[in-house]
């Protein structure tokens, strides 16, 4: 047999197991205890290792509940992040293989850093790994004619124990999603919530006078047309699961209609093609209802209709103008824009259309909401001079914070992890989509493809081909195969 | 087999029939309404030469109008109240609409930059609206005048101050049909 070490996940247990040859020492994280199994001599690493458990859970009992193991605690991506030191993946196979692994660094060490839950540094640009790292990721990237495999590995340091070592397999055009799967699994193991790099950004590219549906994957790459009517397409919106996009276009040439396109391309339906407006479709959190704009009564109105478009319920009876609603995540509430008072202004009513309150009075000509995936945010726009900041505030509409000023930021739209927004700019020059992580770090800009970019629109995650490329979840043979 | 070709037979049969039918009629329709008998102005020689004959009546048939001829209304900043001079512009539009009763137009919603895609959306068609209903109450059959809104999404102006937004929030007459 040979020497094995890795770590075992068992999460319907609740229990992290880290074999080696001397044994096997298990954390049962419903109990809080820590058990090892094996020789008489517990291994150095074993007893920091239950040192480390047993202080982590004196400091944090909330653990004692986890739904996954969190090893190392962190405030929710804002102000304090981990530190970690991505080291160049040793190439093998193909003589072009260090061509492929080199790009697949720059790739993985992009997706820590922009996860914000980390900090990095890289073997490649500044050599050896900083004092105050807390991890290395590394490991082995081998090319072999149209396959590639990825033996992930992230270490702490410096006593270089393995915290997560995984094996990814894909075919070789998947290498992208197969790095992305591996940052995700690692934002994973230290948060206890999977990354977002395997999710794509759906946006408007303008050429002209043409608007077109574009995506893209979250970090810019893969840019791909979805539309190509020659018309104006406008804001787009994932279902739930991320297979279906809604979108506004003008393309029937009567007016802004609402259609519904695969995400992964195919052919478009008309939803909803109503006399007037038919604007600002969303998907309801359990996929079932679309809330909308339409002006079919004669005035512009938020509607919900079933996810075939039929079967309109009016939510809002108002003269004024009452669009752009977006779900909260519960599906209870409606967060929407209205002119009522004389300027727009975000007001939130519950699912029949009752209990209408103004969002926030701190913030003034307030529009664009977004209710964030955990519940906890709405964020909005609000208008200056000659454009828009963003904001974020509580549900409640307390704690209002300017997240993104300068120039004109529009179209704020939360990762499916609520640590990021995504939204349009033209801070730089022409407009361009932007990704802030709501610190103080500057919003980093999105290529787009050299295009100009509008609404954007940020997936939920996508159930890619990382899940199926898995080669290990940490109990099989590394190898895969004997 | 059989029994399909001869339904299928049928059916050609049925379709040319009432082509044939469709045209028939409507030659028969059109027959009916002949130009009128041209009057006969039978000059005479010890008459006067004739005025001009009958421009007042006359000359909007013959002029024709585009969509140019048309006068936009123009809007304040986050309005959709006509104000007097879009009032002043749309009085002309209702006065040649009136003059060309044969003539329908689509009036588009239009907004500056400074607002979002969706309520611009909304504003645009709220000036559309305004603009119709003001032609409509000036005597112009409802029918005749259809809305869109374009929201902030065609621009006439591409400047980013106030000379191109002010161009930019307005209701524009395009002459839909007719001339």
């Amino acid at each position: 047999m040979t020497r094995r070490r890795q770590l075992i996940w068992m999460g319907g247990a609740g229990r992290l197991t880290w074999m080696c040859g001397a044994g096997r020492l298990t954390w049962m994280g419903g109990a809080g205890r820590l058990i090892w199994m094996g020789g008489a001599v517990v291994p150095a690493f074993a007893r920091g290792a239950a040192l480390a458990c047993a202080l982590a859970l004196a400091a944090a009992p909330a653990l004692a509940q986890p739904p996954s193991d969190v090893r190392i605690d962190i405030t929710s991506g804002k102000g304090h992040r981990i530190r970690i030191h991505c080291e160049s993946l040793a190439a093998s196979g193909d003589r072009n293989a260090g061509t492929w692994s080199a790009q697949a660094d720059e790739v993985l060490a992009h997706d820590l850093d922009w996860s914000a839950v980390f900090t990095v540094s890289k073997s490649w640009a500044g050599g050896q790994a900083p004092a105050d790292v807390q991890a290395v990721a590394g490991g082995k990237f081998s090319v072999n004619g149209d396959q590639v495999r990825l033996s992930g590995e992230v270490r702490d340091f410096p006593a270089r124990r393995p915290i997560l070592i995984k094996e990814y397999r894909a075919p070789l055009r998947d290498w992208r999603a197969m790095v992305h799967a591996f940052a995700d699994d690692i934002v994973l193991q230290f948060t206890g919530e999977s990354g977002v790099a395997q999710t794509r950004i759906a946006f408007i590219a303008q050429t002209g006078r043409v608007k077109e549906l574009y995506t893209m994957d979250y970090d810019g790459a893969r840019v791909a047309p979805m539309t190509a009517d020659r018309s104006i397409a406008l804001s787009p919106s994932w279902s739930p699961e991320g297979s279906l996009l809604l979108y506004t276009s003008y393309r029937s040439g009567t007016g802004p209609h609402i259609f519904v396109t695969p995400s992964g391309g195919g052919k478009t339906f008309q939803i909803s093609g109503r006399p007037g407006l038919n604007t600002s479709a969303c998907y309801s959190p359990d996929g079932r209802e679309i809330a909308c704009t339409l002006s079919m009564d004669g005035n512009s109105e938020v509607y919900v209709l079933d996810a075939r478009g039929e079967h309109p319920q009016r939510l809002t009876t108002n003269r004024a103008i009452d669009t752009s609603p977006a779900w909260s995540p519960t599906g209870h509430e409606i967060a929407f824009t209205s002119d009522r008072t004389g300027t727009p202004q975000v007001y939130v009513m519950d699912r029949e259309g009752g209990s209408v309150r103004r969002l926030t009075y701190e913030v003034g000509y307030t529009d664009s909401p977004a209710w964030s995936p955990k519940g906890d945010q709405i964020a909005f726009v609000s208008r200056t001079g000659a454009g828009f900041d963003i904001y974020a505030c509580r549900p409640d509409g307390s704690g209002s914070r300017l997240v993104v000023s300068g120039g004109s930021n529009e179209n704020p739209r939360w990762s499916p992890d609520g640590r990021h927004l995504v939204f349009a700019s033209n801070r730089d020059g022409p407009f361009a989509l932007y990704v802030t992580d709501l610190d103080d770090t500057p919003p980093r800009r999105l290529e787009t493809g050299g295009l100009e970019a509008l609404s954007p629109a940020w997936s939920p995650r996508l159930a890619g081909p990382g899940e199926a490329m898995r080669v290990t979840d940490g109990n099989s043979n590394p190898g895969g195969r004997p | 087999m059989n029994i399909k070709l001869t339904r299928s037979i049928t059916i050609v049969l049925l379709c040319v029939s009432a082509l044939a039918s469709g045209c028939a009629k409507k030659q028969i329709a059109a027959t009916p309404a002949p130009t009128p008998p041209a009057p006969t102005p039978a000059p005479t020689k010890f008459e006067p030469p004739p005025p001009a004959p009958m421009p007042t009546i006359e000359a909007p048939q013959v002029t024709k109008i585009g969509s140019g001829d048309l006068q936009p209304a123009f809007f304040d900043l986050d309005s959709y109240t006509l104000r007097e001079d879009a009032r002043a512009s749309l009085d002309k539009d209702a006065k040649l609409l009136r003059d060309h009763p044969n003539v329908t137009i689509t009036v588009e919603g239009h907004c500056d930059e400074r607002g979002t895609t969706e309520y611009n959306q909304a504003l645009g068609e709220k000036r559309a609206q305004a603009a119709r209903d003001y032609l409509v109450g000036a005597g112009i059959a409802a029918a005749r005048v259809e809305i869109i809104s374009y929201g902030k999404e065609k621009p006439f102006a591409q400047g980013h101050d106030e000379s191109a937004w002010q161009q930019n929030r307005r209701a524009h007459l395009v002459v839909r049909t007719g001339t």
